[in-house]
């Protein structure tokens, strides 16, 4: 083999390695953003808030539901990564709603964030939130 | 135990309300210093919530040193 031919070789492994390498990191980066000392502190204050069935829940079905005290058809469904807060009617999404920290926190501190909010004022919460009615 | 959420997980202040009660100067110094930490934090609009186990949670407006936990959360917006 000649010396072209190991260049180009070794150019074509360059240019797969960059074409793959996003594609990996796209996969990878969930799990190691659980490894830094945020997000590990942030569950363990989510362990502490959660009951066992609902850190099962969140793990096992991506999200947390959180019923309401004022409508007792509905149910808030909190996702574990980032994400609109479903509104649950009868077992449907009627609306869906976003309210953000103006700070950036950890996802499990997110969790714990709509939880406290939506159990300890959901009215205010309600209020707070920007609303996107579910049409269908 | 005061607890406040940011961006680097949550910053714990503890301390032993027996202590404080007996007038332990380590015990009154940190809940001197998580009642400072509760008003700056308020001033910036953070909402703070007393959590006990087995009961509702409830958003408190002043700093309880009875409290078994308050969680601190910054000022949320609509998204």
């Amino acid at each position: 083999m000649n010396l072209f031919t190991q260049v180009l070789t070794a150019l074509g492994w360059i240019v797969i390695a960059l074409a793959v390498s996003p594609m990996v990191w796209l996969i990878i980066q969930p799990y190691l953003k659980g490894w830094s000392p945020a997000e590990r502190r942030a569950m363990h204050l989510l362990r502490d808030m959660l009951t066992p069935e609902q850190f099962r829940q969140l793990t096992w079905r991506g999200y947390l539901e959180i019923p309401s005290h004022v409508e007792p058809r509905r149910v808030y469904r909190v996702p574990r990564t980032r994400g609109y807060v479903q509104v649950i009617e009868n077992g449907h999404a009627i609306m869906r709603l976003c309210v953000q920290p103006v700070e950036c926190l950890p996802d499990a501190d997110l969790v714990v964030l709509h939880k406290l909010m939506i159990e300890a004022n959901e009215e205010a919460y309600l209020q707070k939130a920007n609303k996107y009615l579910c049409i269908d | 135990m005061l607890r406040v959420m940011s961006r680097r997980g949550d910053d714990r202040v503890t301390w032993d309300q027996q202590k404080v009660l007996e007038g332990d100067t380590e015990a009154i110094a940190a809940v001197r210093e998580a009642e400072r930490i509760f008003a700056q934090e308020r001033a910036k609009g953070a909402t703070a919530f007393r959590v006990v186990q087995g009961k509702p949670i409830e958003r408190i407006e002043k700093f309880d040193a009875t409290a078994e936990q308050i969680v601190m959360v910054p000022r949320v917006v609509g998204g």
